[in-house]
């Protein structure tokens, strides 16, 4: 019985042993972080070596739900050429799920889902290309259900992905730049056959000319635009800009760098400018640079059959949206030329007449008046000071008058005649004395008294003239005792102003009346005045 | 100050004022005037589109179109308002209605002349002026060009394609060229001169009101007063305003 015993507690003790010893490996527990977080490490339990026993098989496939056939052949030699086999990441690290055999299970509807379910994994190490990705015309048609959009394998291929940039400058590499186009036209190919005949497409594809642009270097890499949209459209001019105001790119063959500039200041480009500014979004019929030049097809302007220096080619251009055009009208636009006596003359000469014109027409005139308005100042001046007054030895037509002029009180300034134009121009004052054109401020009252002697002689209103007779002017002494004297009517205009206003009466009938020639008469009597006004004080 | 000699009876006035300007003329000057100031506004965002405050004016393609348009109605406005001056001219200096008093003459050269030496102190006084003094012929005439530079290439700014059939295309540009520089011409030619003989060397609002004083006769239109009146203008000149 203890033998019996014995025997059993030594069976479970080799039970528990074989029990502990088929417990999980300190090994698969590694996997599992290595999982988690991947780094390059060809030490890894599960090589490559482990996936490639069975998928360096050509002919291993599985089958799909819809019956396809998914290849899950991998080219050794293909992935240890790729970027990522050259630098010994693992299969593990993409294809993060299958680190068990057998496999757990993996389904799709069909081989693009395939791809479509195993690109994300770009994500774990790319996060940055892969979101810009999702903002990409690309990333729109596949939301809006298109599932040939590009995704990253499309273009970077699953385990062939070529090193595009160097590493060092993270510029693209001189192949790469010829790849491109060629990647592109996988989907694009009828833009790439346009690309291959074009100015910038032959030399690139031909020539490997490293100054031209690929494809990306308009559309952009991972975010593309959509290059229909209004925002690509305004914003076109700025992209060709960029090379072609590069003055050390453009010397090499002799294009100008004027482009730009001269574009933006004509009609057109004036109108896109302010829009890619102020509304980025905005529609505009407006002719950007490839409305002209052509999109991909874009020829050299010498080209004897597309280029646009050929008449006939830029009319066809005008054309598109002004139909009515004629054979004059593509010399309307100066052909990213500025101006010049060979070029343009017309506007060139234009331009040198106001170049001319501003200075010496309006320049001469500022001159004038800064000179009239200085003299204005000076006499006005004078005459506020008599005594500073010395007979100076400039020609005079009237020297009588001087006198009387000097002894002119103050002169108001111009604004002072304002309010009296502006209120009541007709009853203005007209003092004989003539001395000051403006009023003075004592002045303004003093209208000049013109009293006819007789009521009968002033019937007859003159042509042109208004005479404006007040009603009681009879009564008046003879004019010749009325010497008029400017400040004398101060408490009158009240009274002159109801009269006059009254008594407007336009006059048509064309009469020269002897009122005039009184008052000519009168006139005479003024240079007595200075005399008298200083008797007074 | 001085008293007046006769005191007993309230002072009579004959206050005499002169027409200058038409019912008609005066419109057109208003007329002028308010297309002109439209056609600024709405033309000087359009010259200087590289300036940031004319971008934000014309920042969508609505207001681009919609300030084209009020340009294009205000520049309909004024070419009527041409078309009607000049027809009108012609009709009356033809029916002999209207005295050719606008018209340059050899005496206009001599009162520049006469002008110049008085500004450099060579003259006493300010030759004496008929209706339309030197002053103001130049800016009859000066706006009477340019508004026909401004009419004539915005014409051809507006159609280019049918001027091409019978103009060559570079006219375009230099219409373009010259319609926005002779704009700016034109407002410089008003703020500097026009304004300056209105409204500070003396205020003459004749244009709207229609009349001169007596005063303003005598002092500036001398030769006009006396030729009117047959009186002496006797003006006292210095030169203080003319």
């Amino acid at each position: 019985m203890l033998l019996k015993k014995s025997l059993l507690l030594i069976g479970l003790g080799i039970f528990l042993l074989v029990i502990i010893a088929l417990a999980p490996s300190p090994a698969t527990a590694a996997l599992r972080e290595q999982q988690a977080t991947p780094t390059p490490n060809p030490k890894l339990s599960i090589g490559n070596d482990t996936c490639l026993e069975c998928h360096a098989e050509p002919g291993l496939t599985m089958k799909l739900e819809d019956g396809e056939e998914l290849n899950l052949y991998v080219d050794p030699q293909e992935y240890a050429s790729s970027i990522h086999g050259k630098s010994g990441y693992a299969c593990v690290q993409c294809h993060t799920s299958v680190g068990d055999y057998p496999h757990p299970l993996f389904t799709a509807a069909d081989r693009r889902d395939a791809s479509l379910k195993l690109y994300p994994a770009c994500y774990r190490c790319h996060s940055g290309e892969y979101e810009r990705s999702q903002d990409s015309v690309h990333a729109k048609a596949m939301a809006n259900g298109k599932r040939e959009a590009a995704v990253c394998t499309d273009c970077h291929t699953a385990h062939a992905v070529r090193q595009l940039t160097d590493a060092k400058t993270g510029q693209l590499l001189p192949d790469a730049r010829a790849w491109i186009p060629q990647t592109c036209a996988q989907c694009h190919n009828a833009i790439y056959q346009k690309y291959l005949t074009s100015v910038h497409g032959s030399a690139l594809m031909g020539e490997a000319n490293p100054d031209v642009p690929t494809c990306i270097d308009c559309h952009g890499v991972h975010n593309i635009a959509n290059p229909l949209a209004n925002a690509f459209r305004l914003n076109s001019p700025e992209l060709c800009a960029k090379c072609h105001t590069d003055p050390m790119r453009m010397a090499k063959y002799g294009i100008s760098t004027q482009v730009l500039t001269t574009y933006v200041a004509d009609f057109h480009g004036t109108t896109v400018n302010i829009f890619e500014k102020e509304s980025p979004d905005a529609p505009t019929n407006k002719p950007v640079c490839f409305d002209c030049h052509g999109v991909h097809d874009i020829a050299r302007t010498d080209d004897p059959q597309k280029g646009l220096i050929v008449k006939e080619n830029l009319l066809a251009r005008c054309k598109i949206c002004h139909p009515d055009a004629t054979a004059n009208f593509p010399t309307a636009w100066l052909s990213h030329y500025i101006p010049s006596a060979k070029q343009n003359s017309l506007v060139f000469y234009v331009g040198w007449f106001y170049k001319l014109l501003i200075p010496i027409v309006l320049g001469g005139m500022a001159l004038l008046i800064a000179m009239d308005f200085s003299r204005t100042m000076l006499n006005r001046y004078r005459k506020n000071r008599p005594a500073l007054i010395s007979p100076e030895g400039e020609e005079s037509n009237l020297p009588a008058e001087k006198t009387e002029l000097v002894t002119e009180p103050l002169v108001s300034p111009p604004v002072s005649e304002a309010p009296h134009l502006s209120h009541a121009p007709e009853t203005l004052p007209a003092p004989a004395v003539e001395g000051p054109s403006s009023p003075t401020p004592e002045a303004p009252p003093s209208p000049h008294v013109e009293v006819p002697n007789s009521p009968a002689q002033e019937a007859p209103p003159p042509s042109d003239i208004e005479a404006q007779l007040p009603s009681s002017e009879e009564a008046q002494p003879a004019p010749a005792d009325k010497v008029p004297l400017p400040s004398v009517e101060g408490p009158e205009p009240p009274n002159e102003e109801a009269t006059h206003t009254d008594a407007v009466a336009p006059a048509d009938t064309p009469v020269k009346n002897q009122a005039d020639a009184e008052s000519a008469d009168e006139i005479t009597t003024l240079p007595q005045l200075p005399d008298e006004e200083a008797a007074n004080e | 100050m001085r008293t007046q000699p006769s005191t007993a009876t309230p002072e009579i006035h004959h206050e005499r004022t002169f027409r200058r300007f038409t019912l008609s003329q005066r419109l057109e000057h208003t007329v002028i005037f308010l297309s002109i100031a439209v056609l600024l506004i709405t033309g000087l965002p359009q010259k200087y589109r590289s300036a940031s405050w004319s971008q934000e004016l014309l920042s969508t393609p609505e207001r681009v179109h919609r300030i084209q348009d009020i340009h294009h109605i205000a520049a309909t406005v004024l070419t009527l308002e041409v078309l009607f001056h000049l027809v009108n001219a012609i009709v009356l200096l033809i029916r002999r209605k209207l005295p050719g008093h606008i018209f340059l003459t050899l005496q206009d050269i001599r009162d520049a002349g006469k002008m110049l030496r008085y500004l450099l102190f060579l003259r006493k006084d300010k030759p004496s002026f008929g209706k339309y003094n030197f002053e103001q012929k130049v800016t009859y005439w000066f706006l009477f060009i340019s508004i026909g530079i401004m009419v004539g290439t915005g014409f051809i700014l507006l159609f280019p394609v049918t001027l091409t059939r019978w103009l060559p295309g570079s006219v375009i540009p230099a219409a373009k060229m010259a319609h926005s520089t002779e704009a700016i011409v034109t407002a410089i030619f008003v703020v500097i001169w026009h304004f300056y003989h209105v409204h500070i060397e003396r205020l003459n609002l004749s244009i709207f009101t229609g009349r001169l004083s007596e005063q303003e006769m005598r002092t500036y239109h001398a030769d006009e007063f006396e030729h009117l009146t047959g009186e002496k203008a006797n003006r006292a000149e210095t030169g203080g305003n003319s």
